[in-house]
């Protein structure tokens, strides 16, 4: 019995992953996006982003799911544009959620690395006669290197994250125990064979982070 | 259609209380299981500290959704079997236990961070002054490790606080499931969607001031981050 419940439950591991690494990429692109409007404080962008991280880290994750994905069906505008097409889409509205939502988490990340860089390495530049837009192509990719470790449990968030997107219809591996569940009642085995499988995945990628982070900080340990 | 007479307003009214008494009552719920955990994870037993710690490690690593659904559905089969008679629980104190399980497995890291965090010439120069073990621990070690944990328990909170939305799937009327509940009859889904999440975005900005007013309160002059 436990075995046909492994084997359905892995068919929703395949949208779990999808959901994780599309929302992991375009999660962070956003926020490198907006940790550089605060950084250079682009006057509009620097404001709006101050304001999605505030409502996405203030609300619950769940209100945000429903909010986007049930939200724009009250307006006959949005009904009539050529978005719908995307909008009506549980994938992509869960998707943008959980994007949107890790933007603004790890961008506070980013922020705070960035603002850790010693104020010394920052001097080094400018004694070396660069601009300010030199110096952050030096010390960027040092700040972001220091911030992985940290990243890497806001993605173990994202795909605890995606279970939340079997709430609008979607078969991910909660889904499927959610519908098991219903037909059955066998709820013990059922959902403790789905929480071993998130506890697998959430192991592999704390073990491929811990890998990354050595190679990535290498160095620092060397010195 | 009016949106503050519609009575509608008071009903979300009356969802936000409960789900700021849903969180009240995890948060002790998990402070007590909190410290549980952390005893269990810090005993010189081998055989208590690692089954504890990765029941800790587990409950990280699960989704809190998981977790909440499995305790709702899975109490009541797992009362069966033990008593072979049909107990419901109520979705209310389940998703309690659900969340408080949840914040523990966070906040005993805390916990233990914040003990450890304490010097131990402390606990040598209370010994030396002649202080028993217990008098040690509650006069000497415990105020110090307080302070230290305070940070990371209200950073829980603020978590724990969003993660109370999950128990509207359980069918707790809490202010999802009220706006939810609403939006069936109305259709105006957005509306109330957002009015929820206005209301969520409220309750966590208040926590967040009443968090740095006790953090003044509570800082040693002279120690730590203000020195």
């Amino acid at each position: 019995m436990t075995h046909t419940y492994f084997l359905q439950l892995l068919q929703g591991l395949q949208t779990s992953l999808i959901l994780t690494v599309v929302a992991v990429i375009a999660g962070c692109i956003l926020a490198i996006l907006m940790t550089m409007a605060l950084i250079l404080k682009t006057p509009i962008l620097d404001h709006l982003s101050r304001g999605i991280i505030i409502l996405f880290t203030g609300t619950p994750l769940l209100v945000q799911i429903f909010l986007i994905y049930y939200g724009p069906g009250q307006f006959d505008i949005v009904k009539n544009s050529t978005f719908w097409y995307i909008l009506r889409e549980p994938w992509f509205c869960a998707m943008l959620a959980l994007a949107i939502n890790s933007a603004a988490y790890t961008t506070q990340l980013f922020k705070g690395t960035f603002d850790s860089i010693p104020s010394g390495q920052w001097q080094a530049c400018r004694a070396l006669g660069m601009s300010r837009r030199v110096s952050l192509h030096i010390l960027l990719p040092f700040a972001i290197r220091r911030a992985i470790p940290a990243y890497s449990n806001e993605v173990i968030l994202v795909f605890k994250g995606t279970s939340l997107a079997s709430t609008i219809t979607i078969m991910d591996v909660m889904g499927y125990a959610q519908r098991i569940n219903g037909q059955t009642y066998d709820t013990l085995v059922v959902f403790s064979v789905a929480g071993f499988i998130y506890l697998c995945v959430n192991a592999i990628l704390t073990l491929l982070f811990r890998y990354i982070e050595k190679r990535a900080l290498a160095f620092e340990t060397q010195s | 259609m009016n949106f503050f007479d519609s009575g509608y307003v008071t009903m979300l009214a009356q969802a936000s209380l409960l789900t700021i008494q849903l969180a009240l009552s995890s948060l002790v719920i998990g402070l007590i299981l909190a410290i549980i955990f952390t005893l269990g994870e810090m005993n010189k037993f081998k055989w208590i500290a690692w089954p504890t710690t990765l029941l800790v490690t587990m409950f990280r690593g699960l989704p809190e959704l998981l977790v909440v659904l499995f305790l709702y559905f899975g109490s009541s089969q797992l009362l069966f079997y033990m008593t072979g008679e049909y107990i419901e629980v109520s979705a209310f104190t389940s998703g309690s236990i659900a969340l408080g399980l949840i914040f523990a497995a966070y906040a005993a890291q805390t916990m233990r961070g914040a003990l450890k965090a304490v010097p131990t010439g402390q606990k040598e120069a209370a010994k030396a002054l002649g202080l028993g073990k217990v008098r040690t621990f509650i006069r000497i070690i415990l105020p110090q490790a307080t302070i230290q944990a305070i940070p990371g328990l209200s950073n829980q909170w603020l978590v724990l606080l969003k993660d109370t939305a999950l128990v509207s799937l359980i069918g707790v009327t809490d202010l999802l499931k009220q706006s939810q509940l609403i939006t069936a009859y109305t259709h105006d889904s957005f509306t109330w969607y957002a009015t929820a999440a206005g209301i969520y975005l409220v309750i966590t900005l208040i926590s967040r001031r009443a968090i740095s007013y006790l953090n003044k309160k509570l800082a040693i002059p002279g120690l730590g981050a203000d020195a």
